[in-house]
């Protein structure tokens, strides 16, 4: 009889005590393991998805590119193709720079009877998220005056930002370097 | 007797019965307490179990996560590459030896080759035209990166300022340059990332 006296608080406090302690450690030890997954998942190169997810990489470098070539084509014939492809293509700062060089543009190219052909020679993602990238571009621009039959080309550098709204990529900065 | 024997015995049987009841009784409450509470605490229990179980598993997952190494590796080689591309962009007529050894530094296979092979005549010439290059990658970045390979495509704008000391006073000259390089991992060298090529991209209209 005195057994069982002895026996049931140290039992109870065992079965009571033991699992609290364990569920203590396991509580921390998932505390521990999904602080380090966030952390993992959030740091610097991690959030970068340039070059990591390839084909969102690819896709932004084809709208980009294609966007400059389009955007920086221009034909003193046929201005409203560009003028038409800088609204659906740029926006935000871009858009209002570009603007003023499109009017500047839209005074001197009549007289002179001007071509302008823009291609990008050479594309790299610096970062990317879900709506917005940064890139650097390697850009190949020709002049071609009628009037005097004067062209020149010229290598540009640039830094662009775009930016996703829905399914297509717009450039909202151009930075020539 | 045999009836007083009897009834003592169902007596005893009575005396005993209680206690039974008793101890029963005493032990129903607490082991009803303790069974909800174990209850309780078996479930507690499966919850922390599980939650130490995400968590660790998670961490794993993502520790081990590719395209993580891929990232870290991208940034990796964006730091190396421009340091080596503005290495190549830079030299000292006064020290023409330390320019070579630098570039021999960031460089390797053929092209390495080809710079250390940089003759006694060369290196006369590049004094003789007394020109210090400083060269700066204004911005750069990776195209592609192979982890299987160790290969990686860098593009970088290089700004690379000259100045001629064959006309002291004269004012520094600076050219812009786009440069394509291609990388490969140096397995013997610390996995360093080393120029195995460095291009200029020329104007190419089509």
């Amino acid at each position: 009889m005195t057994e069982p006296s002895v026996k049931t608080p140290l039992l109870t406090t065992l079965r009571r005590s033991l699992p609290m302690g364990l569920a203590a450690v396991l509580i921390a030890v998932g505390l521990v393991g999904w602080w380090m997954t966030y952390s993992l998942r959030s740091d610097d190169p991690s959030s970068n998805a340039a070059v990591v997810d390839s084909k969102a990489t690819a896709q932004v470098q084809a709208a980009v590119s294609q966007a400059l070539g389009r955007v920086l084509t221009y034909d003193f014939q046929d201005p409203a193709s560009t003028e038409a492809a800088a609204d659906s293509l740029l926006a935000g700062k871009a858009r209002a720079e570009y603007d003023t060089l499109f009017t500047s543009l839209q005074q001197r190219a009549p007289g002179q009877e001007l071509k302008l052909t823009a291609q990008v020679q050479a594309i790299g993602v610096k970062e990317l998220s879900d709506d917005k990238a940064t890139l650097l571009v390697f850009l190949d621009q020709s002049s071609q005056r009628a009037t005097d039959n004067e062209s020149s080309v010229s290598a540009a550098q640039l830094s662009v930002t775009a930016e996703k709204t829905g399914d297509t990529w717009k450039i909202t900065a151009l930075k020539p370097l | 007797m045999t009836t007083h024997v009897e009834e003592t015995t169902v007596a005893q049987d009575d005396v005993d019965e209680p206690t039974v009841e008793e101890t029963v009784d005493k032990d129903a409450p607490e082991t009803e307490s303790s069974g909800s509470g174990g209850r309780w605490r078996i479930a507690l229990l499966l919850v922390a179990a599980l939650f130490a179980a995400s968590g660790s598993v998670m961490w794993w997952v993502s520790d081990q996560d590719p395209d993580r190494a891929t990232a870290q590796t991208r940034d990796d080689v964006l730091i190396q590459a421009r340091q080596a591309i503005s290495t190549m962009n830079t030299l000292d007529y006064r020290k023409v030896d330390e320019g070579v050894k630098a570039w021999a530094d960031v460089t390797t296979g053929t092209f390495r080759d080809s710079l250390t092979k940089v003759s006694a005549d060369d290196q006369q010439l590049l004094q003789e035209q007394k020109k210090i290059s400083t060269g700066r990658v204004v911005d750069a970045a990776v195209v592609d990166v192979d982890l299987d390979k160790g290969t990686a495509t860098v593009i970088a704008a290089v700004e690379v300022t000259v100045q001629d000391d064959l006309n002291p006073g004269s004012e520094p000259t600076v050219k812009r340059n786009r440069f394509s390089a291609e990388l490969l991992r140096d397995k013997d060298d610390d996995n360093r990332w080393k120029l195995e090529s460095l291009q200029q991209v020329a104007v190419n209209l089509s």
